[in-house]
């Protein structure tokens, strides 16, 4: 008895509160097909357990490409068996509003024109845990988000190969990922033709010169460059032309934004639209949070990027947003990428600041102080903030 | 329980009135909230030992617990979440999910604070709440009644007919002839597989067992 209480305590510490996992160092709670658990100090900061979604601490995003093992990983039921994604196993189907119903196998895919793309990846609920009043889902604060190397073909090429019908409007994408419970909707999205059609579409297998990893969607995943990871299905197996947008949970309630802005706190209801493009924002990966840096020179940098806009501007202040100057935009200049910036702050007085940053794209575009609250907390893009002392 | 909720509303009224006499409408206002925060610990502490169990058992079938424990949600919109994991197959009655609620609202509300304290001392507070594994005494298993166990209990986890899935193989396991081990894991859990001592009685893991041995 007295046993059987502690056990479940300890039970009850593992599976409650990050908080108590992160402080006491309790071994987090393992299960098959799951990544090795890592604390704050790891290459990722843990949201959920099982199925495994992590975020990158932004102090990993000052190189221009975040490695693959510190990518941000997010899904709904965890990666499918190994052996289903096998390339002796896997199959990709493209069926659907089709004139010839296709199947691909890895090696087929090799043989199409190579293509790549550096493009941010972006969770569509990243930031969510900024919104007030708090809204229902994955906490994620800062880092599920990543820049990129992806090659594989072009999405377009394999739909040509099935010979798309003039009734078509919107392409279907479901991976091998499947929930524990049958009676839990599958994770089934579409994407209207035209972004199928996109030359900048495409199905990668390879993320940052390395065959995609299983966590990131091995064997094949949808890239779809400026726009939100929802669209971005991993473990890819089929393709299905249609007139209509998708069926199903994931993508008639979630991943949804209402058309007409709510009042905070509301519920959603009325109209709403499909999350598709990302919104202009900005992050500052040097200093970090509660950084004590001396006075002198101080380079504050970070990086900007925008859905299908160009980042023409980053500006930073420490007045708490009063007064604005510009960062200097450095670094490599790629169509989807991230931009990185820089700043040298002459930090003069000792004392605590706060760091903001913005972002302005080109169609001018640019990140409001606070994003405005939705039912599912997406899209937040509200100024990037950061907390430092100053030592004399 | 409803001698610690007392308590609390004496306290309340108590605070209301030296607020409304001393300074008025501010300092009423903030002293309903420090007594309706701790009505709510009262409430999360005293429904924890339940709820908790539940949040093991049932609500950690499709995802860890952590998803839970970090959402700060008000009281209808942990309706709408339990109502819609009920709907998507967390095994669960009218009655445990108005707990669950209840519990959640209580503990995971949008004042919280984002670290909140273990619920170590909560637990400790708490009446027992494990069935004393002798009290029952040896019980002998009905096959025919654990198939309909195994299937609302365990069958997300270890698959259609014990044949495994997230957890292991159970149909023909070395350990359904060790007894003692079978107990221990399925009455205590062992990492990722949940205790199911307070959720079962020993007559229905004995069922359960009786129809695995079968398979
Ligand atoms: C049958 C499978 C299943 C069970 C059992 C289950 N859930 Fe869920 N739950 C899900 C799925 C699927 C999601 C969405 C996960 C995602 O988006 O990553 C989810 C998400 C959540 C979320 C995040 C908010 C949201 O709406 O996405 C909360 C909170 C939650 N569940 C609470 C619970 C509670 C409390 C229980 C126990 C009563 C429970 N769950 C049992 C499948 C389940
Ligand atoms: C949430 C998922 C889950 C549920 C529900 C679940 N189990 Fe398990 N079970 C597991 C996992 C995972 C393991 C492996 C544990 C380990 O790795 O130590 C396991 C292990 C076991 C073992 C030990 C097997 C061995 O080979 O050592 C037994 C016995 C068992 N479970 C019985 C049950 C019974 C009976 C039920 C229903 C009353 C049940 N389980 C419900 C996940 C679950």
């Amino acid at each position: 008895m007295t046993l059987s209480r502690r056990v479940l305590l300890e039970r009850l510490l593992q599976g409650l509160g990050v908080a108590a996992i992160v402080n006491r160092h309790v071994p987090v709670v393992q299960a098959a097909g799951e990544e090795l658990a890592r604390n704050e100090s790891g290459p990722l900061t843990i949201r959920v357990t099982r199925p495994f979604d992590a975020e990158t601490p932004v102090r990993e995003f000052r190189p221009f490409l975040t490695p693959n093992h510190r990518f941000f990983v997010r899904s709904h039921f965890g990666p499918p068996p190994p052996d289903a994604i096998s390339e002796a196993n896997w199959t990709l189907r493209v069926g659907g509003l089709v004139e010839r119903s296709q199947e691909f196998r890895l090696k087929d895919l090799r043989q199409m024109e190579v293509v790549t793309i550096t493009a941010v990846v972006q969770c569509s609920g990243n930031g969510r845990a900024f919104h007030r009043p708090k809204v229902p889902g994955v906490q994620w604060e800062r880092g599920a988000v990543g820049n990129a190397e992806w090659t594989g073909v072009r999405l377009r090429d394999l739909l040509a190969k099935a010979g798309v019908q003039a009734s078509a409007r919107h392409v279907q994408l479901q991976g091998a990922d499947r929930p524990v419970v049958a009676s839990v909707p599958l994770f089934i999205r579409s994407i209207p033709l035209e972004k199928a059609l996109h030359p900048d579409t495409v199905l990668a297998y390879e993320m940052n010169g390395r065959p995609l990893p299983l966590l990131h969607g091995a064997p094949l995943r949808v890239i779809t460059p400026g726009w939100m990871a929802d669209s971005c299905m991993k473990w890819l197996t089929e393709i299905t032309v249609q007139a209509e947008e998708s069926k199903g949970y994931y993508m008639q309630t979630a991943y949804r934004m209402p058309a007409i802005p709510v009042e905070p706190g509301a519920a959603a209801s009325g109209k709403s639209i499909p999350v598709e493009a990302m919104v202009v924002k900005s992050l500052i990966a040097a200093p970090q949070e509660g950084e004590t840096v001396k006075s002198g020179p101080v380079t504050i940098q970070g990086m900007a990027w925008s859905g299908e806009a160009k980042v023409v501007k980053v500006e930073v202040s420490l007045d708490e947003g009063k007064t604005w100057e510009p960062a200097r935009l450095v670094g490599e200049d790629r169509p989807y990428a991230w931009r990185q910036w820089q700043l040298i702050w002459k930090a003069k007085t000792a004392g605590t600041f706060t760091i903001l940053c913005r972002a302005t794209d080109a169609r001018g575009e640019q990140q409001p102080a606070m994003t405005p609250w939705n039912p599912s907390g997406f899209l937040w893009n509200g100024w990037d903030r950061v907390s430092v002392t100053v030592t004399a | 329980m409803s001698v610690r909720r007392e308590t609390v509303g004496v306290r309340r009224e108590k605070g209301l009135a030296i607020g409304l006499l001393l300074f008025g409408g501010f300092l009423s206002i903030a002293m309903t909230a420090a007594a309706q925060e701790e009505d709510l610990a009262t409430v999360s502490a005293a429904l924890a030992p339940r709820a908790e169990v539940l949040i093991i058992a049932r609500c950690s079938v499709c995802h860890s617990p952590d998803l839970v424990a970090q959402q700060r949600l008000p009281r209808a919109r942990w309706e709408a979440t339990v109502e819609k994991m009920k709907h998507w197959g967390a095994e669960i009655s009218k009655d445990e999910a108005d707990v669950l609620v209840r519990y959640l609202s209580a503990r995971y509300h949008p004042g919280a604070p984002d670290h909140l304290p273990p619920l170590e001392s909560e637990v400790r507070q708490a009446e027992p709440f494990t069935q004393d594994s002798v009290a029952e005494g040896p019980v002998t298993g009905v096959a025919a009644r654990g198939a309909g166990i195994f299937e609302h209990n365990c069958q997300a986890c270890h698959g259609t007919n014990a044949i495994g899935g997230h957890g292991p193989k159970l149909a023909k396991n070395p350990i359904l002839k060790h007894e003692d081990l079978f107990w221990e894991t399925v009455l205590h859990g062992r990492g990722p597989m949940p205790a199911w001592g307070s959720v079962l009685s020993h007559q229905e893991i004995a069922d359960v067992h009786a129809w695995l041995s079968t398979r």
